[in-house]
């Protein structure tokens, strides 16, 4: 809300300078987003909360100004006099539309010269950065920017049959407005019709045919008040926003219908000349709605702010507020607020007026708050760690958007049968799919590095999917992903690290994985616990084509709940062997279906307490030598016992145990 | 009786004293003493070591011998190591060899948390503090938790689907709609309906608002909530904890105001700003959690009072580094990320 610092001083008489109230202002409520100095006159700018639309009105912000500097507000009282005839003899007006216009009132001023307004009206509204049109227009923007009731202006002769009909609009009935712009109207529109057609959109704007223009001798004056969600549901819809229909939508002070059309004639009169009709048409389709006194228990305003303040002090601020006071006792005051303030409504509502009027300054910011127990919750130090391990590893971390398009949802998505969830508005580029997979986000992002010919792109996210349930609200597991582009081999060793950094005692198993998204044979399933948590794979190149990518890069996603759940937060100190350990070199040769896993459980089970650590070498075929479908196993693993030195007999007893066990179970042979 | 562990020892300091002098050879004279030295015929140091085999006990003697000849190779490989070194190249006799020393070490890469997690990190670390405990809570909301409980009633411009992200699921009653939440004060709804008072709680993560992205905005942005319900809880608890929140966040020196503003779910409602670069920069909203809020959760008003304050944790990000364009934030460039 732009503010006239010139204007102002119309209804108050300020001793401070515009920069001094723009503070008090702020520091009470409309808060101040500058001040530029137009001619000799300053335009303070003010924020107005949707709450306080008595504000948008010059006589609203002086009042606030008078309340704050405790000065008296003068408002003028205009009582235009009618002479043109009886008003009830030229027009009528009928509210069929009840839900959507409360009230309608018309006064018409006959005979007027349309002409150029007065310097100080063109100032002032300069000031406020609107144009001047002509006498009749800038008189009703004044009064609108003067008191925040929306007015308009008809040119009499364009309004048929004389009379007005305030109805729902049909649907698609067609309405040329103001701005020389077609719309299509719908049932949930207001509009204010002649005998013929729509002739404004009531609240919104006026129409092209009912204009006022300079071969305009009669105007008919509409000071009306339509309901706030009709207002807002037509404005938003045609994208037709104005000041009047921001008033509207916020709503206007009910008694200042009559008072916006009084003034706006009497200004007519003035400036334009002409004969105002006598009397009004007061059309009410609700009675007005009656204040209802609101008591304040004043123990509430240490109780609420954390101060005393004296009630004479709060009755007097409730006064200048321009509250009517009920009753006052020694505990509790009751007040009638204003028409302007539909706000208060509740004792909260007091408390709050006096807290802003009287200072939130005033109020400590040094008190002590009490200490309480707290600490970082499991999740957090999970969260904590998995980020720690992964950036350790040299992956950065990446956030991506929750949204993805259509396409990109549609390519990988292993964890739900369900259609993704959908926005109704995109988010970000036609992305409008709650993604189920963090995957398809860490490829396009990967896509931006490699279109910029970034060298390393390692990244990795933690973040939530989002899948359907039949019922309730929908699930949304937190998932860790990762992009890669390092070996195999390296990328499920990070995953390995990661496990082990939760919990050394647990290990990631691979199982089988289908799908045309990974290269064939280049990916598995990741099991926990024998439990399928996630996969790990080299993205297709087919599936790379659909992210714009060139190069290869494997992919991982797991679910962080199984992770969470094994996790070992508060390690637990196990006693180290005081003796020196040995280690021990296996190379056997087994068949191609022999997995890794199985050997290792083997090594494992043979070797008991003593096995401290088993490191895995290589693989390496050669067929001439060891036959078709035969692969050697290298592997070396490292003993120590608690309770003495282990000999070389007694570590080339367990190696010996262990080959004699691989070639039970899979016939394998050692290689010396 | 000389252990294994000892014979072990003497060979492994025996290593290292032959390396230190062969690598301290200045010429092939130097070099010539030294190998005499260690591995002398007969009075060697290595010859006089190797004598201690006879004072192993039996059993270990297979480890012993084993190791004794690895350090005669090591040994040898050292001196082997020290010649070529005095031969070749075209060092002349008496110079240590040229190294330098500006060469790049071998690096291990190191990941960048985002500076995102960084500013929640220390926002966490902060209200952890002043005995606030995190709280979650579902992104996906449905309307009583987004809107209806926090004072926001069906009317309300803030419910206006073109604000909002409503999603389209098939099993939603026409009463409520499910909608990505707008506001992280869902979790405090949530918290409270689960919980009797006192509670104090701090609630972080994602928000979206149909905003069009540009240098300022982004659809999908971070908040952090903190909600504190007690007996006897004021507006100077609430300036306090701000106070001082603002204090660790933005530094000793920082001015911080409180002024009137509105929230459909506090009353009496603040904002705070701060002072920056000559001007007040919001820093957050706050104020007494509405009675109305309460009684939505089954609280009495009239037994306890509140207070809750949300901040963008994104705005303070880019404060904290100098981000210009919250877009970077998301675009995930590696030399964006490889910054923080």
């Amino acid at each position: 809300m732009l503010v006239s610092w010139r204007w102002l001083q119309d209804y108050v008489n300020l001793d401070i300078d515009h920069d001094e109230l723009a503070e008090r202002l702020a520091m009470s409520g409309l808060n101040h987003e500058g001040t530029e100095a137009i001619g000799d006159d300053f335009a303070i700018d003010l924020e107005v909360t949707s709450n306080r639309p008595d504000c948008l009105g010059h006589i609203g912000v002086a009042r606030e100004a008078a309340v704050l500097c405790d000065v008296d507000l003068q408002i003028p009282n205009p009582a235009p006099i009618g002479t043109g005839g009886a008003i009830e003899d030229l027009t009528s007006v009928t509210i069929e539309a009840s839900e959507l216009c409360t009230r309608y009132t018309a006064r018409v001023v006959r005979g007027v010269k349309i002409g150029p307004s007065p310097d100080w009206l063109v100032q002032k509204l300069a000031t406020i950065g609107l144009a001047s049109v002509n006498n009749i227009v800038d008189i009703t923007n004044f009064v609108l920017m003067e008191s925040g009731q929306p007015l308009h202006a008809f040119d009499f002769s364009g309004i048929k049959g004389a009379s007005i009909l305030v109805r729902r609009a049909h649907a698609g009935e067609e309405f040329l407005a103001i701005n020389h712009r077609g719309y299509s109207l719908e049932p949930t529109d207001c509009v204010i019709a002649d005998a013929e057609r729509a002739i404004a959109l009531g609240g919104v704007m006026g129409g092209a045919d009912s204009e006022v223009t300079n071969l305009t001798t009669d105007v008919l004056v509409e000071s009306a008040d339509f309901a706030p969600l009709a207002i807002r549901t037509t404005a938003r819809r045609l994208k037709l926003h104005s000041p009047s229909s921001y008033r509207f939508e916020r709503g206007v002070d009910p008694a200042g219908v009559d008072w916006a059309s009084r003034r706006c004639c009497e200004l007519i009169l003035e400036l334009a000349g002409g004969e105002l009709a006598d009397g009004v048409i007061d059309a009410r389709s609700q009675p007005a709605p009656e204040p209802q006194p609101i008591t304040l228990r004043l123990s509430q305003i240490p109780r609420i702010l954390g101060i005393d303040v004296p009630s004479s002090t709060v009755r007097r601020i409730l006064r200048a507020l321009g509250t009517t006071e009920v009753s006052a006792g020694s505990e509790k005051v009751a007040v009638t607020p204003p028409s302007w303030r539909r706000d208060l409504v509740r004792e909260i509502d007091l408390v709050e007026e006096v807290a802003r009027i009287h200072g939130y300054d005033k109020i400590p910011e040094d008190i002590g708050v009490a200490m309480t127990a707290s600490h970082r919750t499991d999740h957090q130090r999970v969260f904590s760690r998995i980020r720690g391990a992964l950036a350790a590893c040299g992956f950065s971390e990446a956030l991506t958007p929750s949204v993805v398009s259509e396409e990109h949802s549609a390519v990988f998505s292993p964890w739900t049968d369900f259609e993704p969830l959908q926005c109704n508005t995109p988010m970000l580029h036609g992305a409008d799919r709650l993604r189920r997979s963090l995957i398809p986000s860490l490829l396009a992002s990967r896509q931006t590095n490699e279109a910029l010919a970034n060298p390393t792109i390692e990244l990795f996210e933690t973040a939530k999917i989002y899948l359907t349930t039949t019922d309730g609200l929908p699930d949304e597991p937190w998932m860790l992903a990762i992009t890669s582009s390092r070996p195999w081999d390296e990328v499920k060793g990070v995953l390995e690290a990661l496990v082990a950094r939760l919990n050394p005692r647990h290990r990631l198993a691979t199982t089988d994985w289908r799908g045309e998204f990974f290269e064939s044979n280049q990916a598995c399933g990741l099991l926990l616990k024998g439990e399928t948590i996630g996969c790990l794979g080299e993205v297709s190149a087919d599936a790379r084509k659909q992210f714009g990518l060139r190069g290869r890069t494997l992919v991982a996603e797991l679910r962080i709940a199984p992770l969470q759940s094994i996790s070992e937060l508060i390690p637990q100190y196990e006693p180290v062997s005081l003796f020196p350990s040995t280690s021990r070199d296996v190379n056997l040769i087994v068949g191609e279906s022999v997995t890794w896993d199985s050997v290792a459980d083997i090594v494992a089970k043979t070797c008991g307490d003593v096995l401290e650590r088993l490191d895995y070498r290589e693989t390496y075929r050669d067929p001439e030598r060891d036959g078709v479908g035969k692969k050697r196993l290298l592997f070396s693993f490292v003993l120590r016992s608690a309770t003495g030195t282990l000999t070389g007999e007694q570590a080339d007893e367990i190696r010996d145990r262990v080959v004699t066990a691989c070639r039970d179970a899979h016939e394998a042979i050692m290689i010396e | 009786m000389t252990g294994l562990s000892d014979f072990l020892t003497q060979l492994d300091d025996l290593v290292s004293e032959a390396q230190s002098a062969f690598d301290a050879a200045a010429d092939s004279a130097e070099l010539e003493d030294s190998r005499v030295a260690f591995l002398g015929a007969k009075s060697g140091r290595l010859k006089s070591v190797q004598k201690g085999m006879g004072s192993v006990v039996g059993s270990d003697k297979p480890a012993a011998g084993k190791r004794l000849n690895e350090v005669k190779q090591q040994i040898q490989n050292a001196f082997d190591g020290a010649q070529t070194r005095l031969v070749a190249g075209t060092l002349s006799i008496g110079q240590q060899p040229a190294v330098d020393h500006s060469v790049p070490g071998r690096r291990p890469s190191l990941g960048h948390l985002h500076p995102v997690t960084q500013t929640i990190e220390e926002l966490m670390d902060i209200m952890g503090r002043l005995g606030f405990t995190p709280a979650d809570g579902p992104e996906i909301e449905d309307e009583w938790h987004n809107f209806e409980a926090l004072n926001i009633p069906r009317e309300h411009p803030a419910r206006d689907p073109l604000d909002n992200f409503y999603l389209n699921v098939a099993h939603q009653t026409a009463e409520s709609s499910l909608l990505l939440r707008s506001q992280t004060s869902t979790v405090q709804i949530r918290v409270m309906e689960k919980t009797p008072p006192p509670i104090r709680i701090i609630s972080l993560g994602r928000v979206y608002r149909p905003d069009t992205a540009d240098a300022t905005h982004y659809p999908m942005f971070h908040q952090m909530e903190g909600l504190l319900v007690d007996r006897q809880v004021t507006m100077a608890d609430l300036k306090s904890v701000l106070r001082i929140f603002a204090t660790s966040y933005l530094g000793d020196e920082v001015h911080v105001r409180f002024r009137p503003s509105f929230f459909p779910f506090t009353e009496p409602s603040v904002e705070a700003d701060y002072h920056w670069n000559d001007a007040w920069v919001e820093f957050g909203g706050a104020g007494m959690v509405d009675p109305n809020v309460l009684r939505a959760v089954g609280y009495d008003p009239e037994e306890v009072t509140g207070f809750a304050f949300g901040l963008g944790v994104e705005r303070l990000c880019m404060r904290r580094h100098n981000i210009t364009d919250i877009r970077e934030l998301y675009k995930n460039d590696v030399r964006f990320l490889e910054q923080f």
